[in-house]
């Protein structure tokens, strides 16, 4: 039984992690139609910020949370400005390379900066703090990090259902032309779905940094489970995105404590039995 | 007519002679040899320290080091192929076995090389072999440790390092030799202080042989083990992997992952205070730079498998000075892994001038009639001689041997070697001192 409430507490802590992880994929995907296979990339620049900045200007990594989430803006900003708005013109296919183009762009640019080496911040009022709840220790990193993404999923959720914004960006999501016809900037609207893509995960990449390591590479373990939360929460939507990743969290954990050989497997498996069964995923539309 | 057949005569034994020079005393002025390595991808951090220590030892080749006792710091290229140099191509597998085979091709079809190295990987070095046998080319392994690799009965495949059965081997003699007081400033440990065993190796070629090594020996040796698991390399998270090693109650955590996730399973462990009284690794991520310079002051009383020590300088002075070139050029310590890809160019260079020639087959006569001498080594090994040390082994080198240390004072601590015991560089930290 305690094992049990353990497992179940470590697989919601780390579910949090992934779901902010697919959000702006999902995000993008939802106003756009288009897949950034760049965004693990987005989420090791976040990284390597946090890393760069507790280790050469010895803040604390906490501190690097609203600036990684700043640069991540910047970064989804110029990414649509300078490489997405250009290939929407052109056919699928084209989409589809030039976010590829700019993940191993991202990557290997990274790897040239700071080399294959692997990295990991060492010090800060987080790292390595252990938090005891009776017979339940946890690491401090993790439910701060869970913390973090629970409000940042609240700002974002009330951002899209609450402001005039978030209505626009919800218009140009579901009908772009309309939208365009209403009067909505909807190149604006695309760069901002972007900018807040890119912001929601370099900030989760940020908060990873304090309890994981870092290394150029390090995005595509998380862009595969993205892709799985996006897939089951149903694209563009942030409830889903929420739901599916604490679910992927759990399946995660519990089943990687019964046959960890297969972890990977049975998160597939819950994939492909939505697909068949539900298509569009939990929320989808 | 004499005048004329003398001419004849004359003019045959120049033509002769100048054929012969051209073709079968021809100067050659360079060796290729490939080397696959995992350049990019999760194994980049390893594949870089192997191919400096393939780096540096292939410009001890070709350049003059008087102040270094082994013979190819005298040669300056190889010298019975008229100080040919020797020039390593190196191509990256990026860790995948089919792409690595894909290499292995290019390397011998275009590139053209005289013979193969690496590649690290025991899954890569397996496809990447196959290539080799069927073009007939000699593959040297020097760092892959998978026992299957040399029980293929390959004609064109040598290894240099020993393998797991070898270190699993070398684990439960260390065990043993615990709980019959052999190891330096412990007293006899008693085995129900470090029954029974739980171990957890990543689910690859290399894990899967290391599990199924650790499971046969167990058994053989009579101790227990509670959990013996693998895993998705490569893992996002380790918690519940973690979590089952803790609640197998086990004193003693054995791990066979690279250098990420044995990154991963060691903060796990300290984040959910486990306490074992022993933790021992298999080499791999255990060893590398990346480990100690990411844990710190974590790694210290972890045991691993290992190949190598700094502190081999002790005994061995050639260790000491090639190490100190090595970190002059890298800024890091020789690991078990990079010194053995150091001792693949130089058995290379040996077999290259043993076998005067670089024809397949004059390189594999050399191969097989090679004795290499334990002194010629940055290892603490006797030589390298192929054979059959272990049932079912063919072309596999029988002098090899493995050590276990253990980290002690880190961050600028050191690795020390505990086993052999008659070798052992310091005393051993027993029990696990904990993380703070």
């Amino acid at each position: 039984m305690e094992l049990t409430v353990q497992l179940i507490i470590y697989g919601t802590l780390m579910g949090l992690v992934f779901a902010l992880i697919a959000l702006g994929l999902s995000l993008i995907f939802g106003v756009m139609n288009i897949v950034n296979f760049a965004h693990g990339e987005f989420l090791m620049v976040g990284m390597y910020i946090a890393y760069l900045l507790s280790t050469f200007l010895h803040f604390d990594p906490i501190i690097s949370l609203p600036l990684a989430a700043l640069a991540g803006y910047l970064l989804g900003i110029m990414s649509y400005h300078f490489l997405i708005h250009h290939i929407l013109r052109g056919p699928m296919v084209a989409q589809l390379f030039g976010t590829f183009g700019l993940m191993l762009f991202l990557r290997y640019l990274a790897m040239y900066i700071f080399t294959p080496d692997v990295r990991s911040i060492r010090t800060g009022i987080l790292v390595g703090k252990v938090l005891t709840l009776g017979w339940v220790s946890l690491d401090l990193s993790k439910v701060i990090s869970a913390g973090v993404c629970l409000i940042s999923f609240g700002l974002v959720y009330w951002m899209i259902y609450r402001t005039k914004l978030g209505r626009a960006l919800r218009a140009t999501s579901l009908d772009s032309e309309a939208a365009q016809y209403m009067g909505i900037d909807t190149k604006k609207m695309n760069a901002l779905a972007w900018g807040i893509g890119g912001a929601t995960v370099a900030l989760a990449g940020s908060l990873l940094a304090h309890f994981y390591y870092i290394t150029p590479t390090v995005g595509m373990l998380f862009t595969l489970i993205a892709f799985a939360i996006v897939a089951l929460g149903g694209f563009g939507s942030i409830t889903g995105a929420f739901l599916a990743g604490i679910i992927i969290g759990l399946i995660m954990v519990l089943s990687g404590h019964l046959v960890s050989e297969l972890k990977f497997t049975f998160i597939y498996i819950v994939y492909f039995l939505v697909v068949i069964f539900r298509p569009r995923g939990f929320f989808g539309w | 007519m004499k005048r004329k057949k003398l001419f004849i005569i004359f003019f045959a034994m120049i033509f002769l002679g100048w054929v012969g020079s051209s073709t079968l005393f021809a100067q050659v002025k360079e060796v290729k040899i490939g080397v696959i390595l995992p350049l990019s991808g999760p194994l980049a951090p390893i594949g870089k320290s192997l191919k400096e220590g393939a780096e540096l030892a292939a410009d001890i080749v070709n350049k003059k080091y008087p102040e270094l006792d082994i013979s190819i710091a005298r040669w300056e290229g190889i010298p019975n192929l008229g100080g040919a140099k020797l020039t390593l191509i190196f191509a990256d597998s990026r860790g995948d076995p089919g792409w690595g085979a894909e290499q292995a091709k290019r390397l011998i079809e275009d590139e053209k090389v005289v013979g193969l190295m690496g590649a690290y990987q025991s899954a890569v070095t397996k496809t990447a072999s196959v290539e080799a046998e069927r073009a007939g080319i000699p593959f040297i392994n020097p760092d892959s440790t998978s026992p299957d690799l040399t029980k293929r009965g390959f004609k064109w495949f040598w290894r240099v390092t020993p393998h797991e059965t070898w270190f699993t081997r070398d684990l439960f003699d260390f065990l043993d030799g615990l709980v019959a007081g052999k190891a330096p400033g412990v007293k006899a440990i008693p085995k129900s202080e470090l029954e029974p065993l739980a171990a957890a190796g990543e689910n690859t070629e290399w894990g899967a042989a290391s599990l199924a090594e650790i499971e046969k020996f167990a058994k053989e040796r009579g101790w227990k083990i509670a959990e013996s698991f693998k895993y998705p390399h490569k893992a996002a998270d380790l918690t519940s992997e973690s979590r089952r090693l803790i609640a197998s109650k086990a004193p003693t955590f054995l791990f066979a992952p690279y250098v990420a996730d044995a990154i991963l399973f060691i903060k796990t462990l300290k984040e959910m205070k486990a306490s074992p009284r022993l933790i021992w690794g298999q080499d791999a991520g255990f060893i590398e730079a990346d480990f100690y310079k990411t844990l710190g002051a974590d790694v210290n009383g972890i045991l691993t498998r290992d190949l190598f020590s700094p502190e081999l300088a002790k005994v061995k002075p050639v260790a000491g000075k090639l190490n100190e070139m090595y970190k002059k050029m890298t800024g890091y310590d020789f690991s078990g892994s990079s010194a053995r890809d150091f001792v693949g160019v130089q058995v290379w260079a040996h077999v290259l001038n043993n076998a005067k020639s670089t024809s397949p087959e004059a390189i594999r006569k050399a191969l097989n009639e090679l004795n290499l001498p334990g002194k010629e080594l940055i290892m603490p090994w006797k030589g390298v001689k192929f054979g059959s040390p272990f049932p079912g082994d063919t072309q596999q080198n029988e002098l090899g041997s493995g050590v276990i240390n253990q980290y002690q004072g880190y961050p600028g601590g050191k690795l020390h070697i505990i086993f052999p015991f008659e070798a052992s560089t310091s005393k051993l930290i027993y029990p696990f001192p904990g993380w703070k």
